[in-house]
């Protein structure tokens, strides 16, 4: 008896669960497309179903799906049919191919300019401005990159685009900062090497 | 494994194979009440728990769940697979979930089992029997049901990249393309690739952007024609993928590699392709 | 064995001969083990001739998947993914990557806004200020920087390294991300201590 009472038991906590949390990815139950009489032979193998649980079988609410999750997966949509291709993005290499090769360019010569300060003892003005503008590039492309990854553009467009032109804004602005801590300043590595010896 | 055969040999002799719905439904009931009530405990059974992710879309409202069962693996053959159909004879008939050649070559038991992407029939039951075993569907999948994945978005970003020879002059001896052992070198590592999609449900930006980012499965295919030099659509080929999604969301995670059941490398394929693009 | 089959096979024959004698035979071998659920008896149709199918055209059938697509749970993913070394070293890359750039980003901000608020974040009086902590705290503020900083900078080699489409089988990647790790804290702890 047992066993045919707890299944039951469990859909109603999970029931119970699924109506409390906020951000439910589920529709409602009531959805008129399902409740055609096509699907309507569902009752019958649920009865079934029910019944064939042996008591050697526990069963547990699935408690690793995202309560708390960010953004959690929408319902699934899926333009076309299975047999249409995925839609191809028109060519833009200035956000692709070029895109890739100048962020690695520029990577790969922060490794001498950071060398740079460590072996001499400190920088002239002119690379010491050259490592900070580099490091400015390298941030403001590593938080693009991060805006692109978690901040969906078809999913949250006016997030996506507040965020985007935030982030330009504040790399313009971190900019003239340096500019002026670079002309009125001992500079940045020569800064850090003070404070760190401090 | 000589007792497993034993009970579905006594199931045909009781039965003549007559196929219908009230039958197979009531055989699904009679097996269940034979194995669920076991005669008494085997001192030498070494038996194990397997955690399945459950849910049915007959019952669309309800949460997906996790359902243990519990296997002696004396009585089991030593891969996973062996596991699940063991659970779906003698268990519970319901438990739902893809599989086909049974030796890795068909990719349909692709599954999440113990955090790690592979395919049920190529990962052997580890014998450690307190280790209790969790399978799950490949990663942020739609479900279908239970542990059966909707790779429909995959299959149609595999389609998006033509996946044939393009080539629109004739071959000159008028019969075939031929390859120097060279060439065809290349394509070793990439051929091989049998689209089980555990390398794509593996990758985190393959999580959260799959709409638009192909995915290291994809890519490699891609890279694949890339590298033959057979095909003379190289110029249109990368094209596709000179934007911001489709390839460059790669971010060298390498979860790929690290998890492809058959040994190759997306990773490295997806670096080829960005070393060609490049300058 | 061989008498099983062979009436297996004769049943088969006579399944595609006499589909009714057939569903009644069905009826009858069924009957006992489908007592036992009578809930599942009570509902299904006697016999298998009368079951009730119904015409689908195309759309509808789509529109019935359109529905249950809806309807589909998103797998566990995160949560459940095995935390190896090649994801916790690219997610601590992207997280240093970004602790550091934040740094940075803030102190160009304040040194904009630090006239008109009045503050003296200028290199001399900073130092003054760092000068004054005591050393214990000095020495944690200056691993907390320094740790970010030389793990970013040698897994940013290693990155680098995979560019040029070297290092890529499993065993080399782990290799190299231990040694990274290990090579980004000894030198942290350096910097932190000796320098």
């Amino acid at each position: 008896m047992a066993s045919i009472v707890r299944p039951t038991m469990m859909q109603r906590t999970c029931f119970a669960a699924a109506s409390k949390r906020a951000f439910s990815t589920k529709l409602s139950s009531s959805s008129p497309a399902i409740n055609t009489s096509v699907l309507s032979r569902k009752a019958i193998r649920n009865a079934f179903t029910k019944d064939a649980m042996p008591s050697s079988m526990r069963v547990a609410a699935f408690h690793a799906s995202g309560r708390r999750s960010i953004l959690p997966a929408l319902p699934q949509v899926i333009q076309g049919t299975a047999n249409d291709p995925a839609p191809v993005p028109p060519a833009n290499p200035s956000h692709g191919s070029y895109h890739w090769t100048f962020e690695r360019l520029i990577s790969a010569g922060l490794i001498p300019l950071t060398i740079a300060p460590f072996a001499a003892g400190s920088l002239n003005p002119t690379m010491d401005a050259i490592l900070c503008g580099a490091i400015l590039i390298h941030s403001h492309i590593g938080f693009e990159s991060i805006v692109i990854d978690y901040v969906p553009r078809k999913r949250l467009p006016k997030t996506r685009v507040a965020v985007w032109w935030g982030l330009r804004a504040a790399t313009v602005l971190v900019g003239v900062g340096l500019y002026e801590f670079e002309t009125n300043d001992v500079g940045v590595a020569e800064a850090i090497k003070r404070i760190w010896k401090a | 494994m000589a007792s497993l055969r034993k009970t579905s040999r006594l199931f045909a002799a009781a039965r003549p194979a007559v196929r219908s719905n009230i039958r197979s439904s009531a055989r699904g009931f009679a097996s269940v009440q034979s194995s669920a009530v076991p005669p008494s405990p085997d001192p030498e059974a070494k038996t194990k728990t397997f955690h399945i992710y459950r849910w049915n879309p007959d019952e669309p409202t309800s949460k997906p769940r996790m359902q243990s069962y519990t296997l002696d693996l004396n009585k089991t053959g030593p891969m996973m697979l062996d596991a699940l159909i063991r659970i779906k004879n003698e268990v519970d008939p319901t438990l739902t979930f893809r599989r086909s050649c049974r030796e890795g070559i068909c990719g349909s038991c692709a599954m999440n089992i113990d955090g790690v992407n592979t395919l049920a029939c190529l990962c052997r039951i580890p014998t450690d029997t307190k280790q209790e075993t969790k399978i799950y569907p490949l990663p942020h999948t739609y479900v279908v049901k239970d542990i059966v994945p909707d790779l429909t978005q995959f299959y149609k970003q595999y389609k998006s990249i033509k996946p044939y020879l393009q080539n629109s002059t004739p071959p000159p001896n008028g019969k075939e393309y031929l390859q120097s052992k060279e060439e065809r070198k290349k394509l070793d590592g990439l051929y091989e690739c049998i689209l089980c999609a555990c390398c794509s449900t593996s990758c985190p930006s393959y999580w959260w952007n799959s709409e638009e980012y192909l995915g290291p499965a994809v890519l490699m295919q891609s890279y694949r024609w890339l590298a033959d030099s057979r095909d003379t659509k190289n110029e249109e080929r990368k094209a596709q993928l000179d934007n911001s999604m489709s390839l460059y969301r790669c971010h060298t995670i390498l979860n790929c590699s690290r998890t492809c059941p058959k040994g190759l490398n997306p990773g490295l394929a997806i670096a080829e392709i960005k070393k060609e693009m490049a300058f | 064995m061989l008498a099983q089959r062979a009436a297996q096979q004769s049943l088969r024959r006579l399944a595609a001969s006499q589909p009714s004698m057939l569903s009644q035979m069905v009826f009858r071998n069924t009957m006992a083990p489908l007592a036992v659920s009578s809930s599942v008896l009570a509902r299904r149709p006697t016999s298998t001739s009368t079951i009730q199918t119904q015409k689908l055209t195309p759309a509808d059938s789509y529109e019935i998947l359109v529905a249950q697509r809806k309807n589909r749970p998103n797998s566990p993913h995160l949560q459940i993914y095995k935390w190896q070394i090649t994801a916790v070293m690219s997610i601590m890359n992207r997280f240093t990557g970004s602790v550091l750039s934040a740094g940075f980003y803030v102190f160009g901000l304040s040194y904009l806004v630090s006239p008109l608020l009045g503050w003296s974040l200028d290199s001399a009086s900073m130092a003054a200020a760092f000068a004054a902590w005591p050393v214990a705290l000095k020495v944690l503020a200056k691993f907390a920087v320094a740790m970010p900083f030389t793990f970013h900078s040698f897994n940013g080699v290693r990155h680098l390294v995979w560019d040029m489409g070297k290092q890529f089988t499993n065993q080399q990647v782990i290799r190299t991300g231990l040694f990274t790790t290990g090579i980004a804290t000894v030198s942290a702890l350096a910097l932190a201590l000796f320098v």
